[in-house]
């Protein structure tokens, strides 16, 4: 597991994506987290201390496991970008059935082109 | 393992859960290219709730879903979602008008 910061996160993210294209799968797991062991976090809970949460999140083919986390205050810019690679990414998903058809519509209407062949005496 | 046929009722409970047990409650997304599907998971290791999709408008919603997790996760399971959800729906919208007529 390799804790990154979110931006070299998000590059790896879209190589992941790209890697598993002719198969595989990618796996993005978000999960609350102190980041913290059991151990410090029941000290801290008994010494009174508030534990700070961050959301962390963990990506993975099957074979690398990557992962970073975003606090409050910087969730926002990441969960655009992350929204924008699997925009770019989720490629083999289905459009709408309705076009579909429309598609599929056009592809008979096909024109055929006639060609002209022509002789050029030199 | 049945999956939640009905998205809305998927983001519904899945929020619940989180809400019932932050500490625990994970989201994960699983994407398979070469099949063209997606698959969400929301588990707190007792109960767990699964949505499948091959269809691009899903990724979409999933989106929003996304939103509501990380709002919930990075500032506490109490933070206002309503603004999340909305949001997006309301930037959308506006673009669409006001610009010439049609005809």
């Amino acid at each position: 597991m390799v804790l990154l910061q979110p931006d070299p996160f998000l590059n790896e993210l879209t190589s992941m994506f790209e890697r598993s294209t002719e198969k595989g799968s990618v796996w993005v797991t978000l999960k609350r987290s102190s980041l913290k062991s059991k151990v410090v976090r029941n000290k801290m809970a008994t010494a009174g201390e508030e534990i700070d949460h961050r959301c962390l999140i963990r990506a993975t083919d099957g074979k690398k496991t990557i992962s970073t986390s975003v606090g409050a205050k910087d969730h926002q810019r990441f969960q655009a970008s992350y929204a924008t690679i699997l925009k770019a990414r989720m490629t083999a998903l289905k459009k709408r059935e309705r076009k579909d058809k429309r598609k599929a519509a056009d592809a008979d209407k096909k024109t055929k082109v006639s060609k002209k062949k022509r002789s050029r005496a030199l | 393992m049945v999956y939640i046929t009905s998205w809305d009722d998927f983001v519904e409970k899945s929020v619940q859960l989180f809400r019932a047990d932050p500490e625990s409650t994970r989201y994960t997304m699983k994407y398979r290219h070469c099949d063209g599907k997606l698959v969400l998971k929301v588990t707190d290791n007792r109960e767990c709730l699964k949505f499948k999709t091959d269809q691009a408008q899903d990724a979409k919603k999933m989106e929003k879903l996304n939103n509501i997790f990380f709002t919930l996760m990075s500032r506490g399971p109490e933070a206002d979602i309503s603004e999340v959800t909305g949001k997006e729906q309301m930037e959308v919208q506006p673009a669409k008008k006001g610009r010439g007529r049609k005809q």
